[in-house]
């Protein structure tokens, strides 16, 4: 086998380890990004219902700021047992109410 | 001459194949990044179990059947709730039903449900997946599947959430369970909200 051949050949390897590696970085990135991303519209049909788009969120998914919460939270229920006995106003789970 | 042939062909498949490995490396990222989420499962909504007890919401316009292995828990007064809470007071499985109350809409119910957990009681939601046109026994509804960390005790929940619509009324069920534990408890809780009975 030729030098020339081998010189070749590595560097198609090296080529390709490298190729390789950007994927990975990137799907890595894309990871850590999971709560940005995970808001973005990544569903799959059911088979009997028509998946939505979901809203992006707004820009930051830290707490929502009070100027975009909707007109029904405007005067949310306040937490530590603040507004009722439910225990979502307690650290449980979340209920279905409107919030008014 | 011909050796000469011989090496150029040898460094054609040398290009050749680096071109085909970068090819695939290529895919390899745009299919690992480019389906990170989560298929909305499948609800077919059919009669709870036998056995399965059931609470009906006090203004009578839809009915929520649960596992035995939860238990009635208080909420608000116009809602039913069951729940499977440990010894030490943590939430395991938790079903609340609760008629609609806001401006909640089967259009845009997802982006809704983010901002009221936002709004209420989560320091941070993010939905995973959404559905419309879910049916429901006696109604459709839709759904979201969502993760979220409360702002007491930065508790980390996932919930199915749906908004229903019957004939006369609309209510809203929520399913949800610690994230961590959410793949074993969600064959359950999507059992439960499939059961769901709205008029």
């Amino acid at each position: 086998m030729s030098l020339t051949f081998i010189r070749s050949a590595a560097g198609a390897a090296l080529l390709a380890v490298l190729a390789a590696g950007c994927g990975t970085a990137a799907t890595a990135q894309h990871a850590a990004t999971k709560p940005a991303a995970a808001a973005q519209p990544r569903h799959s049909a059911p088979a009997h219902a028509p998946v939505t788009t979901p809203t992006p969120p707004p820009a930051t998914t830290a707490p929502a700021p009070a100027t975009k919460a909707p007109a029904s939270s405007a005067n949310p229920i306040p937490q530590g047992n603040g507004g009722d006995q439910d225990p979502d106003n307690n650290g449980g789970p979340s209920d279905g109410d409107g919030n008014i | 001459m011909t050796a000469h042939t011989s090496l150029r062909g040898r460094h054609v498949l040398a290009v050749l194949a680096s071109v085909a490995a970068i090819a695939a490396a290529v895919a390899a990222f745009t299919l690992s990044g480019g389906s990170p989420g989560r298929a909305f499962p499948a609800l077919v909504p059919a009669a709870a179990p036998a056995g399965w007890p059931h609470l009906t919401l006090p203004d009578g316009t839809a009915v929520l059947s649960y596992p035995p292995s939860l238990r009635p828990v208080s909420g608000d007064a116009d809602s039913v709730s069951a729940a499977q809470v440990s010894p030490k007071g943590v939430f395991r499985l938790y079903l609340n039903a609760t008629p609609r109350q806001g401006d909640e809409q089967l259009r845009g119910w997802a982006a809704f449900r983010l901002r009221l957990l936002t709004a209420d009681d989560a320091a941070s939601a993010h939905e995973l997946a959404a559905a419309q046109d879910v049916a429901f026994r006696g109604g459709t509804g839709s759904c979201v599947i969502d993760t979220y960390v409360t702002r007491i005790g930065a508790h980390h929940y996932q919930e199915l959430a749906c908004l229903v619509q019957g004939r006369t009324s609309a209510s809203v069920i929520v399913a949800a369970a610690p994230a961590a534990t959410w793949a074993q408890a969600s064959p359950l809780l999507l059992r439960a909200v499939a059961a769901y009975q709205i008029r």
